[in-house]
């Protein structure tokens, strides 16, 4: 670095007639890496130091005595993590959640990014729009609050009416293991989608008209126009989003679940993030926890360059 | 990853916190002493007329870190892992994390030394009830020894025509006429008999209503001999026997709907409110519910609530829940008292807060400015002046936590504050009665002062396992034969170590 800084002057000379250097490109966009200072410091402080703490995964670790005086036990805590009666239920839950996210709530913002894009009343498209983002401001706190009051068995208004619809015995929604995960995917979506549908309009917003003019000259009509130019077109965009979620697979929203969660569904609840807390900031098992927490790193890691190949390999742009 | 980050991170920023808040820890002086306890309103200031009393008082400045009480146990986690341990902190002995902090050195052991300072030792059994295997960390804070109780609605009561309960079988009966005979007397079937709110954690001795009921039915306090042997709560025929009981309540829609997610913080209000009759607690709930229903009804509150102590099961037979008599202790951390002289120093001024003046000033207030002494007791005075409102406040809801030998309901040294109006009067007269009566049939946990380390290891796999599967039995989810099922595999996931340990440490404890 800081012989590109400083070449030899007379060689500068030289070769600020051809091409500039890289030393000169850095000094010509000075401003524009001055912009990327904070974010680089903030990657530094925020994700990059606090990894030092990862080491504690492979101690005994004693805040008193601290890294250096703490016992090294090697891989016994992911020993127990892999032996112990806890994992295939963390592991079960945690995929089961992926793949309904997978399932509902990856598609949803694009299909109602494509239906608002067939919008043709401007207004109304801009309405439902931000109505729909609104959700997204809302902390998981309030959105777990609001499901216990609409969905509580003994005042829940939601709950109420479908049991005036359907009849039979009244269901306590949010205490049934089994309506755990249409709860937190309902929960998701609401909240959520809205979003990401932001990503795909902009996508949207991208395509060139003149396709649109020429499929309707062959003869296409709305579905066709969908299928062969709207789809093709945002395709990247939503390969780009589907690595971008691969990598976060494993991590459920924390807040949603530990506030979901009660002693009658614990059993689908436990998902990797909520025992990490459980463990580590309530019963003080620093280690274990990030021992848990490290193996959810890697598994993490190793999906988002699992699913970058796969892109590749169905000949799509990857992310890298 | 993230995970594990999330962690650190937060290790991290409470230890920056910290350094912000606590403040100067290398250079501090020995005249001035940290502490950190919980909070239940807004933080004190510094400057505020109680605090200033207190540093006169005791001749040193204080700086107290305030944390509200519901984050508590958290930030105890979180300090602990931090560089920034304040000198004196309010902590669970019982708690994983203290345990091994304490064992790894980070506070002193004052097991030899606490009885040189007469104000700190209070009453013995109990100290050794805060210990860790007869290790003592600190003062405790004190707390009635027994609290467990019933309230019910009066006026539902007298509705329905029926007597206050004795046995359990008088509860059933009361709850289920509060179900079925309408006692708010709207002529809709909208009430029920017991309120029960979901019970935070996953610890199975939590003093819960359920754990109130296994002990009426004869089954141990978190720990019981049976011939011979300590055994759990949850492995005696009377645990069935009281879950049974539970359940056929719960069944027949005798027990709030959502009992196992109404909120804890909102336990008052189907009382209040007129839509559950029945609240087995602790008995200093009367006085929360006295409050709210006066300011609903500020004629005949005082009709509305009627408190019974402990219930006898059904053969007449009486056993009643006491608690631990403390709440947390008052740990001296190594991290600045650092010599013997420093700790006599330190331990020298907890012992004057501890006198009778200190926690007076800590629990009443100061005498003439926000009370007076009338026959013995704090009558509260000047609280119309915003400046002494601020200062009960500041009593109330900050600086009693810092009480050793005083606390909320139990007067202990100091002043004993009485209300002015008749109905608080009268429960308060009832409470010492009931207590007195109760104590006689008070069900000890030989336990208390011993911790299984195999409990702190695999707690967190382990805790769940008994608990949850209560209440999926009381829920309905598993059958009894299911739920001792899984009493089977907490044994073979651990337990049989925990009770071998709790049996060795507490005959080790008794030579």
């Amino acid at each position: 670095m800081a012989t590109d800084l400083a070449p030899p002057p007379v060689k500068a000379a030289r070769v600020d007639r051809r091409k500039p250097s890289r030393g000169r490109a850095l000094w010509r966009y000075r401003w524009l890496y001055l912009l990327l200072i904070p974010g680089l410091a903030y990657f530094l402080v925020f994700k990059y130091v606090p990894m030092r703490g990862l080491q504690i995964a492979f101690q005994d670790f004693v805040p008193f005595l601290g890294y250096n005086g703490s016992q090294w036990v090697g891989f016994k805590h992911f020993e127990d993590l892999f032996t112990g009666p806890d994992f295939g239920r963390l592991m079960y839950n945690t995929l089961v959640l992926a793949l309904l996210n997978i399932v509902f709530v990856f598609p949803a913002p694009i299909i109602v990014a494509l239906m608002l894009n067939e919008l043709r009343i401007n207004i109304l498209k801009r309405s439902v729009q931000s109505l729909i983002y609104i959700p997204h401001f809302l902390s998981w706190t309030i959105v777990a609050s609001l499901t216990y009051i609409l969905f509580s068995v003994d005042y829940g208004v939601l709950a109420g009416w479908i049991h005036e619809i359907v009849g039979g015995q009244k269901i306590d929604y949010v205490a049934q293991p089994e309506w755990f995960r249409p709860i937190i995917i309902l929960q998701t979506l609401w909240k959520t989608t809205g979003w990401t549908t932001i990503i795909y309009l902009a996508a949207l917003a991208g395509v060139n008209h003149e396709l649109y003019e020429a499929a309707r000259m062959d003869g296409a009509g709305r579905w066709r126009q969908l299928w062969h130019v709207t789809l093709p077109a945002i395709r990247p965009t939503i390969v780009v989003m589907a690595i971008l979620m691969s990598g976060n697979l494993l991590d459920m929203s924390f807040e949603q679940i530990w506030l979901m969660t009660n002693n009658l569904n614990r059993a689908t609840a436990d998902v990797f993030d909520t025992f990490t807390y459980y463990v580590g900031i309530n019963q003080g098992a620093f280690s274990y926890a990030t021992a848990v927490g490290l193996f959810k790193g890697v598994a993490g890691v190793l999906l988002i360059f699992g699913s970058n190949w796969l892109a590749k390999r169905l000949g799509q742009r990857g992310l890298f | 990853m993230a995970g594990a980050l999330t962690l650190t991170t937060a290790l991290l920023a409470s230890a920056c916190s910290g350094t912000g808040g606590g403040g100067e820890s290398s250079q501090a002086d020995a005249d001035t002493i940290t502490f950190m306890t919980q909070l239940f309103g807004t933080a004190p200031s510094p400057q505020g007329e109680l605090h200033q009393a207190i540093e006169k008082f005791l001749g040193k400045k204080i700086k107290v870190t305030w944390v509200p009480n519901a984050e508590y146990q958290e930030k105890v986690n979180v300090t602990l892992a931090s560089s920034n341990i304040p000198d004196v902190m309010v902590v669970d002995p019982k708690s994983p994390a203290f345990g091994k902090a304490a064992q790894a050195g980070a506070f002193w052991d004052l097991t030899d030394k606490i009885k040189k300072y007469p104000n700190l030792v209070g009453d013995e059994k109990v100290l050794l009830n805060s210990s860790i295997n007869g290790k003592i960390y600190g003062p405790y804070r004190t707390r009635p020894l027994l609290r467990s109780a019933v309230m019910i609605r009066k006026d539902w009561l007298e509705k329905v025509g029926l007597e206050a309960p004795k046995t359990t079988d008088d509860l059933y009966e009361i709850a289920k006429a509060f179900t079925e005979k309408d006692p708010d007397g709207n002529g809709k079937k909208d009430t029920y008999g017991l309120i029960i709110p979901k019970w935070p954690g996953t610890t199975f001795a939590a003093s819960s209503p359920f754990n109130v009921i296994d002990v009426w039915f004869g089954a141990p306090n978190n720990w019981g001999e049976r011939d011979g042997k300590l055994v759990p709560e949850f492995d005696t025929p009377e645990f069935f026997e009281a879950n049974r009981f539970m359940k056929k309540m719960i069944g027949e829609g005798l027990v709030n709907p959502d009992w196992n997610t109404l909120d804890t913080a909102k336990w008052n209000d189907p009382f209040v409110q007129g839509k559950g009759g029945i609240i087995i607690d602790v008995d200093v709930r009367t006085t929360q519910l006295l409050d709210l229903l006066k300011e609903q009804d500020p004629q005949n509150y005082g009709d509305k609530v009627l408190t019974v102590g402990n219930l006898s099961r059904p053969d007449g037979k009486k056993f009643s829940l006491p608690f631990s008599g403390y709440k947390d202790i008052l740990a001296v951390s190594k991290q600045r008292v650092r010599t013997d002289a420093q700790l006599d120093e330190l331990l020298k001024t907890l012992d004057k807060l501890a006198s009778k003046e200190g926690q007076i000033l800590l629990t009443n207030g100061i005498e003439g400015r926000n009370f007076k002494v009338e026959n013995g007791e704090a009558v509260l005075i000047n609280q119309d002046d915003p400046k002494v409102k601020q200062l009960q406040d500041d009593v109330d809801k900050a600086f009693i936590q810092l009480g050793t030998q005083a606390s909320t309901g139990t007067a202990g040294i100091a002043y004993p504050r009485v209300p002015p109006e008749e109905p608080y009067r009268k429960d308060l007269a009832e409470r010492k009665e009931r207590v007195a009566e109760d104590l006689k049939t008070a069900v000890f946990d030989p336990s208390l002062p011993v911790v299984s380390p195999t409990a702190v290891e695999k707690g967190a796999t382990l805790n769940p396992i008994v608990t949850d599967a209560r209440i999926k039995y009381l829920a309905g989810q598993i059958t009894e034969d299911q739920l001792k099922a899984e009493i089977k595999r907490w044994y073979d996931s651990g337990g049989t170590q925990i009770a071998q340990e709790i049996n060795d440490l507490v005959s080790k404890l008794g030579q």
